[in-house]
């Protein structure tokens, strides 16, 4: 069992590159059934976004598992392999999990922090699983995935932060109005930046958009978007009286709003504070408006300071939520090690030497005074013994674990043998102690019985 | 009995040093278990807190009121006054603005010495503890004012000023501080009024001629003025929220100088003998 990821992102491709390489929703199923049909792909999830499409496989064999991705991907999309194969990124083993844990995370996301790539990782999981591409590994491993981008969602800020400059803009209204909803704003200029600022402030809940702009039919046209009030350019300052958040934007080379037009606009309005958004260079605001009482003006190069800010906490956030990802690596770690042959057939082998030795002794205190040639006589035919019992099985195991679904094979020789329930595994202390006390108990049972049938 | 509510007293101020260290961790690291255990600890507390009073007045056949006890009842009624406002404003993050100056007060009432002697026949007197209460009630309200006054001349520094610090993304928003101002100095307000009304009644029925000549009397006036005029402005829209602000702070310093210096200054007739 080898877990396998072949992949390409914004990273590793430009667009034009990712673009080709897409498996949308509808084409999922037909591209799962394809590349698990084959004997070296025992599962795959396939996760296609703009910013990425990676193939996460469990394959028999590292190396014919990553051949057969890329000749999916280069066959599926008919492109050519030398070609596909200079944008793709390979990765085997534990880097593949350390991978997904970090994508779900956002933290391998183009803007570190944004919440889009979760929903994402778990509709292809999903795709997968209703398509029968998944199977024990990828359940497990995926399931883990989310519980990754849940905490790190929870437990750290990384998305809590705007890193645009409109979001900022929301963010900081936020702080003066607590919410938007019910909120006049005035859109001042028809700007691409300005409407796209507005946009943002609607979909916040703003109960009305008023916009002006010198040419009054280009106000008209952006207040239909939004269904506001086209308001004329001299009506401007008397209008500017009922909004809560100006927005401005405009070509001009001058102060379009002035200390003076604020300071008047300030009176009468019950105290209600005014957030300007400058985002116009030349800037179209007089810097000195901040000095007003409740008024606060924040031009692009604040704006970009504000992201900029939260760009470095996302960073910050970021290292913790790389601890998280190491914590939940190291869980999924554990549960794989388990479906792994080579520890296995050790713990069967220890399993094996501690009963030998145990009743090796027991053996001997009842045989009394042995010489030292019969106690290595005795001690060589026990390991022989046990030797050649366990050889044949652990052989076939070995043999077995290389399979498609090997690991369960594993999966039952450890639940045979018990290794599972031995100290150390399953859910607590307090079980482990269970188990310890139902052991020594066992065995002074044993012993009792042994003595009173004098064998 | 007494002894209980020693006890029970001192598991009151633990929990809330654990609350605080909590909420502070709360602050810092934004978890939102820590704030549940923090409300957790607040709420232990407060249980114990209100039921050392309760064996203590008991065991003492009513609470004497002098300075220790004041800052104890004090303590008690800003944690009421904080889980209430908690319900109505539901922003976890004033717990680590005023639990810890419940916390301090308690500590403080063990700090100061307190002059046993005999009590002034003016306390009593049915309108003297219904006085009191109302003051301690009003002054928690206040004091919750004044924090949030506070945050709000810090928050809105940091919104002029264009910095985006740890603090300005822990604390509320303007509006929503604004409102926490309000209704605590709106709710404060009518106990106050009652309180001083009982106060005075009861000062004249002992001095009628000169029952204001006391600077308790004098001072709890001018606190009384000074969130008048912020109700005032506040409701008639005449003023900045920031105006409003500075005066709640105002307010709530001169009940702290009423609080502490009044109450050293022996003349009047708030000079109970104790």
């Amino acid at each position: 069992m080898h877990l396998i990821l072949v992949g390409l992102s914004h990273k590793t491709a430009p667009i034009e590159i990712r673009e080709r390489l897409t498996f949308p929703a509808h084409k999922q199923a037909e591209a799962l059934t394809l590349l698990t049909s084959g004997d070296a792909i025992a599962e795959a999830v396939i996760v296609s976004t703009c910013n990425r499409t990676e193939i996460y496989a469990v394959a028999s064999g590292a190396d014919e598992g990553v051949d057969a991705v890329i000749d999916f991907m280069a066959g599926y999309h008919s492109l050519d392999r030398h070609e596909l194969v200079r944008s793709l990124y390979l990765n085997h083993g534990e880097s593949v999990v350390r991978h997904l844990f970090r994508v779900v995370a956002s933290l391998d996301s183009m803007v570190i922090g944004e919440a889009q790539i979760l929903g994402q990782v778990k509709e292809a999981y999903d795709y997968a699983l209703n398509n029968d591409a998944t199977g024990k590994v990828f359940n497990k491993l995926f399931r883990q995935s989310f519980e990754v981008g849940k905490r790190v969602r929870t437990e750290t800020e990384i998305g809590e932060n705007a890193v645009s400059i409109s979001y900022a803009a929301i963010e900081l209204a936020k702080k003066v109005f607590d919410t938007l909803a019910g909120r006049t704003i005035l859109v001042l200029g028809a700007g691409k930046m300005s409407e796209l600022t507005a946009k943002h402030l609607v979909s916040q809940g703003v109960k009305s958009v008023l916009v002006a702009n010198r040419t009054f039919e280009r106000a008209q046209e952006l207040a239909e978007r939004f269904n506001g009030e086209a308001i004329r350019y001299d009506d401007l300052y008397e209008r500017m009286h009922d909004a809560d958040i100006v927005i401005s934007s405009t070509a001009a080379t001058h102060y379009v709003i002035t200390k003076e037009h604020v300071a008047k606009s300030m009176r009468g309005r019950g105290g209600r504070p005014l957030f300007l958004i400058d985002i116009a260079v030349p800037r179209d605001i007089e810097p000195a408006v901040n000095d007003l009482s409740n008024v606060f003006l924040y031009d692009i190069d604040d704006l970009s300071g504000v992201v900029e800010s939260n760009l470095e906490e996302r960073m910050r956030e970021a290292r913790r939520a790389e601890v998280i990802i190491e914590e939940e690596f190291a869980s999924f770690a554990r549960w794989r090690e388990s479906l792994e042959v080579q520890p296995t057939v050790a713990a069967i082998r220890a399993r094996a030497d501690v009963i030998r030795q145990a009743e090796l002794e027991k053996a001997c205190k009842r045989l009394g005074n042995l010489s030292e040639k019969d106690l290595e006589t005795i001690d060589a035919l026990t390991c022989a013994i046990v030797n050649k019992m366990l050889h044949g099985p652990t052989q076939r195991l070995k043999q077995a674990a290389e399979a498609k679904d090997g690991y369960e094979y594993i999966e039952t020789a450890r639940h045979l043998y018990g290794l599972d329930d031995s100290e150390g595994r399953g859910h607590g202390r307090l079980r482990d102690l269970l188990n310890r006390r139902a052991k020594d108990v066992a065995e002074t049972a044993g012993n009792e019985m042994g003595d009173s049938l004098g064998c | 009995m007494a002894q209980s509510a020693v006890i029970l007293f001192w598991f009151a101020t633990v929990a809330y040093v654990a609350a605080t260290v909590l909420y502070a961790y709360f602050f810092l690291s934004k978890r939102a278990s820590y704030s549940w255990y923090a409300t957790f600890f607040t709420g232990a507390g407060f249980l114990c807190h209100t039921a050392s009073i309760g064996l203590r007045s008991s065991a003492e056949h009513g609470t004497s009121l002098n300075g220790p006890n004041t800052l104890i009842l004090s303590a008690w009624a800003l944690v009421f006054a904080y889980f209430v406002v908690e319900h109505l404003i539901r922003m976890k993050v004033y717990g680590t603005l005023l639990v810890p100056v419940g916390l301090v007060l308690m500590v403080i009432s063990q700090l100061i010495s307190v002059r046993v002697g005999a009590a002034s026949p003016l306390v009593e007197n049915w309108k003297i503890g219904i006085h009191v209460a109302l003051i301690v009630f009003a002054n928690a309200g206040f004091f919750i004012a004044g924090v949030g006054a506070l945050a709000y001349l810090t928050q809105e520094s940091q919104l002029k000023r264009h910095r985006t610090s740890v603090l300005f993304k822990r604390l509320p928003s303007l509006a929503n501080i604004d409102l926490l101002v309000r209704r605590a100095i709106a709710f404060a307000y009518p106990a106050y009024s009652a309180g001083l009304l009982l106060g005075v009644f009861r000062a004249i029925e002992t001095d009628p001629p000169g029952w204001w000549a006391d600077p308790r009397v004098m001072l709890a006036g001018l606190v009384w003025g000074i969130f008048a005029t912020y109700l005032v402005l506040h409701y008639t829209q005449r003023a900045s929220a920031r105006t409003t602000a500075w005066l709640a702070l105002a307010g709530v310093l001169v009940v702290s100088v009423l609080a502490v210096i009044a109450r050293t200054v022996p003349a009047g007739f708030h000079v109970f003998g104790l």
